[in-house]
């Protein structure tokens, strides 16, 4: 752990990225507004600079004055307000996170601003962990929405959801190569297939990686899912579709961010962790990890790794 | 004036009073849910099956022109189509239990569960009766059926099952549990396991062949090359009758051969499980996972020591595939053969479209084909293809 002793210092090392674990209903904007102003209030209250000095020349015109030096009052937080205040950083996240999605999220300050641009357009690959819910299908795709309508489950079976997430799996590898941006009879489209996956060309579209069934329970189920492109609402769509093709309805229940490129939970903070000392620290453990893999900013082939 | 005020002022009021306080949607009731009927989506049974068909729709092989009622010209099927560039549904197999489906040149067998006379049912080109004799009128035999039709087999009993099915250039086997094959179509090569009869038509031909047992065991399972066939009994002989033009029948001969003989060379003291053709190239494996091969080799499918491009007797491929652990399919196309080991690798020779990129047209060595290609990725590292199967020009894997 850092020990700060002073706040200008401290300030001037604020510079990169940092994970956070976003907590569910409550949107990134507001994490990035409290991380903020969590920062301004522990820079705030560690010791401050000496007050700046104003000079003070005293005496009568026509014989010899007197050049004194006194505390600037105008400078005194009490007079100009606070020292650090939250329009004094700049802040950007990598990749948005939906709402009611919760999970790994980066956030760049100040200089960290480019490195989330970045990764923004390096676009790694993101692991999801999606509850569902099996039987009700909701107008919005997600729990908190309005009951469409209501089918019995009881046929669903493990062997089943599986065989239906393997057949989603396979049809999006097709789009991956469509979206490679290479003729798909080429001798180029073929080398790049035959090393493995294909990072997309834009990020128009959403593509799935990899989809399993870690857990089912009837009729709670968790999906993972490999993605790049995505959005909390085409994976709330993705929960949807697997229930009409097992032949009932389903909504999901959940949506976790495990991972984010190499960034994952282990690294993430907490909420009652977003204080200087630790933001400071996980700010370092970001730029290790960002040395130690160059990929993650500046990708060197189509080739797709994790 | 003050009037106007007055009435401007009063219309205004309630437009500001009947404001809501505040925007967001309306939250529906939650015991709502609870009205809702419970549906029950329509759900297929484990017995279920789809079967799907594509290819060149014109010869009627995929049996899905469908009469449509009494009108006449080219409205007179549903699905008219000379290609079928998707799967599409074929809902005869739908409808019967079919448990075996062969296709051959420009036409198709296919076996259903059943305890009555029409166990088979064929459709497509039918020039030399490979698919029975079918006649609207006396003595003027179909050439084409657009539409399955079925195959009068005179089979001893109605119990009997088909185990298998198989169909070459223009001949069928048909493989039943426990009355031998019975073969129908051309037999200018012997392909049909009987005499060969240098007059005989083909053409509207009543002729079945029952070939009940061979060497005194029954046999287990059936393959057709172009113009010959094989048949592996119960102990993994491996007999053979048809053109032999190319060695194909793997007899020490170039000739034809009517009667079904034992194949030579290196297999006869092995345990064969399969044997793949569908030219005129032949794959054998054994129960140990063993390769071995004979036939046409004009692309070196079956590599001898000498320049030799047909090979009338079978040989070991031992040294050719060593190193590439223990095989459990193979399948021999036109001008290319492929394996599949244990491991889940695809490794394919010969010449062609190979699956190694626009660009490789020949490879004389098993080649593997980058598992990527097949699903394998760090995602999904346990990705394994288990079965392989190919036509003359393409091949198809099954993970």
């Amino acid at each position: 752990m850092v020990n700060i002793k002073d706040a200008a210092l401290a300030y001037k090392t604020l510079n990169g990225i940092i994970c956070v674990y976003k907590p569910s209903c409550v949107s990134v904007r507001q994490v990035q507004n409290t991380i903020l102003t969590h920062l301004c209030r522990d820079l705030n209250s560690l010791p401050d600079r000496q007050l700046e000095k104003r000079v003070e020349i005293i005496g009568a015109t026509n014989e010899p004055m007197q050049v004194k030096m006194v505390p600037n009052y105008a400078d005194h937080p009490l007079a100009c307000g606070p020292r650090y205040i939250k329009e004094d950083f700049r802040c950007s996240w990598a990749t948005h996170l939906g709402l009611f999605s919760s999970g790994v999220l980066l956030i760049g300050i100040n200089d960290g601003t480019k490195l989330t641009y970045q990764i923004n357009t390096a676009r790694p690959t993101r692991a999801f962990k999606v509850h569902g819910q099996l039987g009700k299908a909701t107008d919005t795709y997600f729990w908190n929405g309005r009951t469409m309508e209501r089918a019995s489950y009881n046929h669903v079976t493990r062997e089943k959801l599986d065989r239906v997430v393997a057949h989603i799996q396979a049809a999006h590898q097709k789009t991956m190569f469509e979206l490679s941006g290479l003729h798909m009879e080429s001798q180029t489209a073929y080398d790049l297939a035959s090393q493995g996956l294909i990072r997309p060309a834009n990020s128009k579209l959403p593509i799935i990686y990899g989809v399993k069934c870690v857990h089912f329970d009837s009729p709670n189920f968790t999906l993972e899912i490999q993605s790049v492109n995505e959005y909390d609402k085409y994976l709330w769509t993705l929960v949807h579709d697997l229930g009409i093709q097992l032949k009932t309805a389903a909504h999901c229940t959940g949506l976790q961010c495990v991972r984010q490129g190499r960034f994952n939970l282990e690294l993430a903070l907490l909420r009652k962790h977003w204080q200087l000392n630790h933001i400071l620290n996980n700010m370092d453990q970001c730029r290790q990890l960002l040395e130690e893999n160059e990929n993650l900013l500046k990708p060197k082939s189509a080739h797709l790794t994790v | 004036m003050n009037a106007i005020k007055l009435l401007v002022q009063r219309r205004s009021y309630p437009l500001i009073f009947n404001r809501t306080a505040t925007t967001k949607k309306k939250i529906h009731d939650p015991s709502e849910e609870d009205r809702l009927p419970i549906f029950q989506y329509p759900i297929s049974k484990s017995s279920d099956r789809r079967v799907y068909v594509w290819g060149l729709a014109e010869t009627g092989a995929l049996g899905i022109h469908m009469p449509r009622g009494k009108k006449k010209g080219k409205k007179a099927y549903r699905n008219n189509f000379s290609y079928a560039w998707h799967p599409i549904r074929s809902s005869f197999c739908e409808r019967f239990d079919v448990t075996n489906i062969a296709c051959g040149y420009g036409f198709t067998v296919a076996a259903v569960k059943t305890k009555e006379q029409h166990k088979v049912f064929g459709t497509g080109i039918n020039t030399d009766s490979q698919i029975g004799y079918h006649a609207p009128r006396m003595g003027h035999p179909l050439e084409m059926l657009v539409s399955p039709a079925p195959i009068f087999i005179p089979y001893a009993s109605l119990e009997t099952k088909i185990t298998g099915l198989a169909a070459g250039r223009a001949h069928t086997l048909i493989l039943t549990d426990n009355e031998g094959v019975f073969t129908l179509g051309n037999n200018a090569y012997g392909q049909c396991g009987r005499k060969i009869n240098p007059q005989e038509e083909y053409k509207g031909s009543m002729v079945s062949h029952n070939i009940k047992r061979l060497g005194k065991e029954n046999i287990k399972s059936v393959c057709c090359g172009q113009d010959h066939s094989l048949f592996i009994t119960e102990s993994g002989k491996v007999y053979a009758c048809g053109w032999g033009a190319d060695g194909q029948t793997g007899l020490g001969i170039y000739e034809n051969q009517g009667f079904p003989a034992r194949v030579k060379g290196d297999i006869t003291s092995e345990n064969i499980v399969k044997v793949a053709s569908t030219a005129d190239c032949v794959l054998a494996l054994s129960d140990r996972g063993e390769l071995f091969g004979w036939g046409n080799s004009e692309y070196g499918q079956v590599p001898m020591n000498s320049k030799q491009q047909q090979v009338n007797m079978s040989y070991a491929l031992l040294s050719f595939t060593k190193g590439l652990g223990k095989i459990v399919d193979i399948a021999a196309g036109g001008s290319f053969c492929l394996i599949c080991n244990d491991q889940g690798d695809v490794f394919v020779w010969g010449f062609g479209l190979l699956g190694l990129g626009p660009n490789v047209q020949h490879t004389s060595k098993p080649t593997q084909i980058p598992a990527p290609l097949f699903g394998r990725n760090e995602f999904n590292p346990e990705c394994m293809v288990t079965k392989v199967a190919c036509g003359i020009g393409h091949f198809s894997s099954d993970n």
